[in-house]
């Protein structure tokens, strides 16, 4: 366990190094909170009526979906892809601990990073200068948080087995387009599953991805509570559990047959 | 040789280069058009929800979308490598563009080509045709003519702010997020009609970064909303004096870069 936190320690001093990049993160983040709030806020003019939720719901929902995925995408398939690519993995594989949970421990630190020194802040500017909303109770709160943990182990576990692709194709940066935008669409982080028509909402509903952006979001704005909010956070224990074994499964059979050129 | 001529044969031996990788570039292909099919039903099931976004229907938006991606498509094609010039500095290649007898530029702008940019013109250009029957347009010379300007503007500003943005590295060693954040912006003007947004970021838009001019200004003429900006409404026909200006200040931002570099070596 102690070997797990220093990775993770690690990883979260390996990203503060980088000042410049810290700021440039922090107005992109802006942005995007900005932008998302601007299309709500035009829509809400437009049509009060269409929403079900308040104006001030519906901001707090899209800019809340700009925050999470500032630290919830870690990017573990583009650590791996290099990794193999440049053939640096075998460094990996001579660590005393297994690839799985160090990779785990390595995105646990960049997660907390990405939470507390990016997300947090712009989410507390946001908060004031977007008039954003706070959960509905502390009980909530503590739901949401939870909430945040199952959907980050979701997304690492994909980002796990799309980076474990790079082992078969060396270069994964097509298919993460693809993977980014279907994320996108189908985890609700730009539009809430409800606003979908019916079949793609069906469709969304199977799907892990909702695990990663909808339900840690419908928490926090309160359109889950109670029983549906705890039958929500085992739809996503599940899925966690579900791709962690898959992404061992996996993992196990790429390093029994991986060779490594060069290094 | 001239430049041009010399830019030709360059490309050609990068496509060569390039069509030594056939799985990528299918699978390339691929991925781009599902994002962008991805992409645009988002705002499509949103747009289509609320009827329109601040006046502009589903269709409307799609054009947006469309005509900012036939320009973004030809920087693609030929240029989307002017944002790897950091590396190029770090690793010390740059050099072999200093040490032949041609303009740097050329030498630079021919050394790749992205085939990407092939589904992005795909993409624009059924989003465009779609468009345009939907809308039930009847455009004349005038607007065709002017259709196609816009398109080159939109690479040409592109183009140039890439090359004006990755010259910072030239001082610094690093533009790579900087490019990324000029880029987060130019997706919000591909996406959104501009209108949608506040004072600052229209003006942020159409001055300083101004990527406006890629689709939002020219869509205002070739759809016939030019009263949507009243008295601004020249802005609507600017799109390729915008470019010869960026083109002008790109030219002088290289050309001081250049003086300046020393090679890192190697």
């Amino acid at each position: 366990m102690k070997l797990f936190w220093s990775f993770t320690r690690q990883a979260f001093h390996n990203t503060a190094v980088y000042r410049v990049e810290f700021w440039i993160r922090l107005v992109s983040i802006l942005l995007a909170m900005y932008s998302i709030r601007a299309v709500w806020q035009t829509l809400y003019t437009q049509r009060p009526d269409a929403f079900g939720l308040t104006l001030g719901q519906m901001v707090t929902y899209g800019v809340l979906g700009m925050a999470l995925h500032a630290f919830i995408d870690t990017g573990s398939e583009w650590y791996i892809a290099t990794q193999v690519r440049t053939g640096a993995i075998d460094t990996d594989l001579l660590k005393p601990i297994d690839f799985h949970v160090h990779m785990l421990a390595r995105n646990l630190g960049e997660m907390l990073f990405g939470m507390g020194v990016m997300a947090l802040p712009t989410y507390a500017i946001g908060y004031f200068v977007f008039g954003l909303q706070l959960p509905p109770d502390a009980g909530a709160a503590g739901l949401f948080a939870l909430s945040v943990l199952l959907g980050f182990l979701v997304q690492f576990h994909l980002g796990f087995l799309l980076g474990s692709v790079a082992f078969a194709t060396l270069d994964i940066r097509s298919i993460a387009w693809a993977y980014f935008a279907v994320i996108s669409f189908f985890s609700g982080q730009m539009v809430p599953l409800w606003m979908f028509p019916d079949g793609l909402r069906a469709v969304a509903e199977v799907l892990p991805l909702q695990a990663v952006y909808y339900i840690p979001m419908s928490i926090y704005i309160g359109t889950y509570s109670g029983p549906e909010a705890w039958s929500a956070l085992g739809f996503q224990a599940l899925w966690a559990l579900t791709l962690a074994g898959v992404a061992r499964l996996a993992w196990h059979q790429v390093h029994r047959r991986l060779t490594v050129q060069g290094g | 040789m001239n430049p041009i001529s010399l830019y030709l044969r360059l490309v050609r031996i990068a496509i060569k280069a390039r069509m030594q990788y056939r799985a990528d570039f299918v699978t390339g292909i691929l991925g781009v058009i599902v994002m962008n099919v991805v992409n645009i039903s988002l705002i499509g099931i949103l747009v289509s929800r609320f009827a329109d976004l601040n006046g502009w229907t589903i269709w409307e938006v799609v054009f947006l979308y469309s005509l900012w991606i036939l320009g973004h498509s030809l920087f693609s094609l030929f240029m989307w490598h002017i944002r790897t010039l950091e590396d190029y500095l770090v690793q010390g290649t740059f050099d072999q563009f200093l040490l032949r007898p041609a303009s740097a530029f050329v030498l630079f702008i021919g050394r790749e080509v992205q085939y990407l940019g092939i589904a992005d013109f795909a993409i624009g250009a059924s989003g465009m045709a779609l468009a345009y029957s939907n809308l039930r347009l009847t455009w004349g010379p005038v607007e065709w003519g002017f259709l196609v300007l816009a398109i080159l503007a939109g690479t040409l500003i592109e183009m140039t702010l890439t090359l004006m943005i990755s010259s910072i590295a030239f001082w610094t060693g690093r533009s790579r997020r900087a490019n990324g954040l000029v880029m987060q912006v130019n997706v919000m003007v591909q996406y959104y009609p501009v209108d949608i947004f506040g004072a600052f970021f229209r003006v942020l838009v159409t001055s300083v970064i101004p990527v406006a001019f890629m689709n939002y200004y020219p869509a205002l003429m070739l759809l016939g909303k030019v009263e949507h900006i009243g008295a601004w409404w020249p802005l609507a026909y600017a799109s390729p004096v915008v470019a010869l200006v960026m083109v002008g200040l790109a030219a002088g931002v290289w050309q001081l870069a250049l003086r300046q570099y020393s090679s890192a070596g190697g």
